[in-house]
């Protein structure tokens, strides 16, 4: 079989886009404003506001910025402009940026007023979706696409059929050489040993425990359990009972390929050869969806049995479910349908081809229903609370 | 088409992929190999996606699926009960294992 190649945007840093958006970055929740601004006057730009990013400090904060700075130098994204209440950390994050050779511009609001960086960002921003206007979407092979895989609303048609569907495309896509992330920690509960058993290097599984085990032991020291969040009211009506079963769903949607790496929160993704790839994450999906996306995915894979109607304003995610039902009553926001292997009407690598192809369509510029909805959630993972 | 699919043959319960009704005689199918499964009597109404008892099992007892086991049973199930939050339990999570 011939293999197939896509159509990307090829970034100063060699890596692959599917998108080719002008972001707007606020470093903290008062930039929102200002933000949203220039995205109101300047055409093709993507404002991606959030509550978070005063006093927070340690750790939470080197995520914050992990995530805001990922998020700038995302393949999918051509260029960024970073605005904040003060100068210092919107440069920190704007460095970041830079070093992948894309164009970013800072804007600190302090000493400025909301209305003259307005003007000033919305200037830069024009400029720069000029820029992108003229980048050309060119051949690249598929080895170059890092993508990630979640679920959400899951039922147990998820683990029966649209899962494993897309664990199906999963092999094939690291066959050709792409890279996949998953994470989702809490919801491999009863299956961690399956996915550690995944892990050849023993230094990685180490890692892998150790993090599933910090997560385990969080949650005890809160004095509580999962139950009642872990299966969700939605996995509850659509068929799933406890936590193991729906884990034994979930982990169906990684296929047969060995796990190759291992990342914690800050952690940034390795380059090289293609692997499919743990990240610890929440299962919330826009948590899950934005960290993916600030690790470098540039697409992602979205199964849901319920019918979940998550989106990602740098990342396109295609929604596929088996649910006759759910594809019935939520058609708008389902962009592949599996229920036929439900059903038994086809094979596992029929509807497997079916998702490996719509991939294809999206990474060269097909929209997913999520893209048209508007669905742009942008959820960064907060650790614990702000001084 | 089968009422309900079963993951492995080692489990003691199957999915249903269509709304079962009460007292309807219904059949499954092992996706690991397409094979015939066990033809049985539905006890309660099964909502596809639900999962329905193969066969008696013991309060106590682990529930199966995947070849493993997914909670206990937190009182005796019939065959072609309906198997769900009010009769099962995660074998997980701290608060279950010491209540």
């Amino acid at each position: 079989m011939e293999k197939p190649v896509i159509k990307g945007y090829i970034r100063e840093n060699g890596s692959v886009g599917v998108r080719n958006y002008v972001a707007l970055i606020p470093v903290d929740d008062l930039s929102n404003t200002a933000v949203l601004g220039v995205s109101k006057l300047i055409r093709g730009t993507v404002p991606i506001p959030h509550p978070y990013g005063r006093l927070q400090f340690g750790k939470d904060l080197e995520l914050l910025f992990h995530i805001l700075s990922g998020i700038g130098s995302n393949p999918n994204v051509a260029s960024a402009i970073v605005i904040g209440i003060e100068e210092n950390w919107a440069n920190r994050i704007a460095d970041k940026i830079a070093e992948t050779g894309k164009s970013v511009e800072v804007f600190p609001i302090e000493g400025n007023g909301d209305l003259k960086v307005i003007e000033k960002a919305s200037r830069k921003a024009k400029e720069f979706v000029q820029e992108a206007s003229e980048k050309q979407r060119t051949e690249v092979d598929l080895s170059s696409l890092v993508l990630s895989i979640k679920c959400g609303e899951s039922d147990t048609t998820s683990g029966l059929a649209s899962n494993p569907a897309t664990g199906y495309a999963v092999d094939r896509l690291i066959d050709y050489g792409a890279t996949v992330l998953f994470g989702e920690t809490s919801e491999l509960t009863g299956a961690e040993d399956i996915v550690a058993s995944k892990i050849i290097d023993p230094l990685l599984r180490e890692k892998f425990m150790k993090i599933y085990k910090e997560y385990v032991s969080f949650i005890e020291s809160q004095g509580v359990d999962l139950l009642g969040s872990q299966p969700t009211e939605g996995n509850i009506k659509g068929g799933l009972s406890t936590i193991e079963e729906k884990a034994l769903g979930n982990i169906q949607k990684l296929g047969t390929k060995p796990i190759t790496c291992v990342l914690d929160y800050l952690d940034l993704l390795p380059k090289g050869s293609s692997r499919l790839c743990f990240v610890n994450t929440s299962s919330a999906a826009a948590e899950a969806v934005t960290l993916f996306a600030a690790k470098g995915s540039v697409l992602h894979l979205f199964t849901t049995g319920q019918g979940n109607v998550i989106g990602n304003p740098i990342i396109p995610v295609v929604k596929i479910s088996a649910n006759p039902k759910t594809i019935a009553s939520m058609s708008e926001h389902i962009d592949v349908d599996v229920s036929d292997l439900l059903q038994l009407k086809v094979s596992l690598r029929e509807a497997g081809e079916r998702i490996f192809n719509y991939t294809i369509r999206v990474a060269n510029g097909r929209l997913t229903s999520a893209e048209i909805l508007q669905h742009d959630e942008f959820s960064p993972t907060k650790l614990y609370i702000s001084a | 088409m089968p009422h309900f699919l079963i993951h492995n043959k080692q489990d003691n319960v199957g999915v249903a992929i269509t709304d079962i009704r009460r007292g309807e005689e219904i059949e499954g199918v092992y996706i690991e190999d397409m094979s015939q499964g066990p033809k049985l009597k539905a006890l309660d109404e099964i909502p596809l996606g639900h999962k329905i008892a193969l066969k008696d099992i013991r309060q106590g007892e682990f529930v199966i699926k995947y070849g493993r086991p997914i909670g206990s049973a937190i009182r005796d199930i019939r065959m072609g009960e309906h198997v769900h939050v009010h009769n099962v339990k995660s074998n997980r999570w701290s608060k279950w294992k010491n209540p």
